[in-house]
């Protein structure tokens, strides 16, 4: 039987506002925006200037794909190269510091 | 449980140091040269692209049918206001790439015509907002200040580009019935819709009439003189020393200023009274337009004035009190009075959160839409119709 899905696990586990941590949730916004992204989400954030990007849609379901579109939008912008930062900080604590002592 | 207490907290740091270098340094993502959004000869690279959309709009019935529609769901007026600033936008682009000049003029005779005709048969309310019908006009036979503002506009535009001669007439009584209805009421104001007069329609207005005295040999200066006359005694916002946005037939304040508005009036006074309109855009400036981060943006109102949120502001972002309307607008100020740094600042907030889509080399902003778009072209190459007029070196 194939180790892999076990591999998978193994190397996607991590420790609690860990360098890996937030390496993790970094990849798991960019691959929901990119989703979100690939599936033309960004047309319904016409909803910003009152404009429906559907009409058969209607207001209420393009103002809700819009704004899923805004909030991943700003989470890959704004969060993700946060957490690869707070990574980044964390692993060269880790290198540099935490060995000498 | 004492080593996860530690690492929540050294991983917070890490958080907040992370986001102290990130937030600054965004802007430098989002940034660029003035000359990249607003070109000082040719069209910039943000032009062509923009324009390249619209005009396949206006080769592709379908394409134009289906924009048109999810605006017209919205606002009728956003129909009508997105063929003047694609016709505004095109009379500066043909006298900035005179080489292109005929397809330019090509375009804008289809959309002058084909508004002309549907004025004609559905009549003023087709282009305005329902509650136009909801009381008469007080001037009698009802028409719209807003309409015919933005078509003679249209017209003189058209004609400033290359001479039209069917459209000479057509511009003559467009203006006559624009000054007429001016002067019939004490503070020279014409109704857009009943009893309401906006200020966008009276600039636009006043630089069809400036125009149109360049092309024909008219003076209407007295006229002009008068209008600022009245406007700096009766129709300002005293706390800021801006033009109110909107006011009766007799002058009576209605709206305080609205930074969706302001900046074109000050952009279209530029022909009538240069340092008033620089003041009103420095004034708007300092009222209205922010930087946050390395990103300017605009208010819908100022600080002075409680308005809402409506049609014309878009979504208004809470705390900052951003306006997706004002915001646009801004950069046809900032484009009009060569405010480089602010103009940069627009245009990089503009790529950072109105979510441009390039299509092959046909750009748009998702979060705006074709009026929107279309006045963004317009900020990327205003200018050279204006110095045309005003005499000023031509580009």
């Amino acid at each position: 039987m194939s180790r892999f899905p076990q591999n998978i696990i193994i190397l996607w586990r991590a420790e609690f506002f860990s360098p890996k941590d937030f390496l993790r949730r970094a990849l798991v916004i960019s691959v929901a925006f990119l989703i979100a992204h690939l599936a033309g989400l960004r047309e319904y954030t016409s909803f910003l200037n009152g404009t429906m990007a559907s009409v058969e849609l209607g207001w209420k379901m393009c103002a809700f794909l819009g704004l899923g579109y805004l909030a991943l939008y700003f989470a890959f912008v704004l969060v993700v190269p946060i957490l690869i930062l707070a990574a980044s900080l964390l692993a060269i604590r880790q290198k540099f510091f935490i060995k000498k002592i | 449980m004492k080593s996860l207490f530690k690492r929540i907290f050294v991983g917070s740091i890490a958080l907040i140091i992370a986001t102290v270098i990130w937030l600054p340094c965004l802007q430098f993502v989002f940034r660029y040269k003035p000359n990249q959004f607003h070109a000082d000869t040719g069209l910039s690279l943000k032009s062509k692209r923009l324009a390249a959309r619209h005009l396949e709009l206006w080769t592709e019935p379908k394409l134009l049918e289906q924009e048109l529609g999810k605006m017209r769901a919205s606002n009728a007026e956003w129909d009508f206001m997105g063929r003047s600033f694609l016709v505004w936008s095109l009379a500066n682009m043909a006298l900035r790439e005179p080489e292109s000049k005929a397809t330019y003029l090509q375009t804008m005779d289809r959309i002058i015509d084909e508004t002309l005709r549907i004025e004609q048969q559905e009549g003023i309310y087709f282009f305005l907002m329902p509650y136009a019908k909801s009381r008469p006009f007080k001037a009698q036979p009802a028409r719209s200040h807003f309409l015919d503002g933005e078509i003679a506009l249209m017209l003189a535009m058209r004609r400033e580009v290359e001479e039209k001669a069917e459209y000479k007439r057509l511009l003559t009584d467009r203006i006559n019935l624009l000054v007429e209805r001016m002067q019939s009421s004490p503070v020279l104001a014409a109704e857009s819709y009943p009893d309401e007069c906006w200020m966008f329609d009276h600039a636009v207005a006043l630089a069809a009439i400036k125009i149109a005295d360049h092309l024909d040999g008219n003076d209407h200066s007295t006229f002009f003189r008068e209008w600022i006359r009245i406007a700096k005694q009766k129709l300002v916002h005293p706390e800021t020393g801006l033009l109110i946005s909107s006011y009766t037939r007799d002058g009576t304040q209605m709206d305080g200023p609205e930074g969706s508005s302001i900046w074109m009036v000050a952009h279209c006074l530029q022909l009538i009274d240069e340092d008033f309109a620089r003041d009103q855009y420095q004034r708007a400036r300092k009222e209205l337009g922010r930087t946050t981060l390395g990103f300017s943006y605009a208010r819908e109102w100022p600080i002075s004035w409680n308005g809402p949120a409506d049609i014309d502001s878009g979504l208004i972002i809470p705390v900052l009190e951003i306006s997706a309307g004002s915001s646009g607008m801004a950069l046809i100020g900032a484009s009009a009075f060569a405010d480089e740094q602010f103009l940069s600042s627009l245009a990089g907030t503009l790529d950072f959160a109105a979510f441009p889509s390039s299509n092959n080399n046909r750009l748009k902003y998702c979060a705006s839409n074709q009026v929107g778009d279309a006045a963004l072209l317009y900020a990327s190459v205003l200018r050279p119709l204006w110095q045309k007029v005003k005499g000023e070196t031509k580009l």
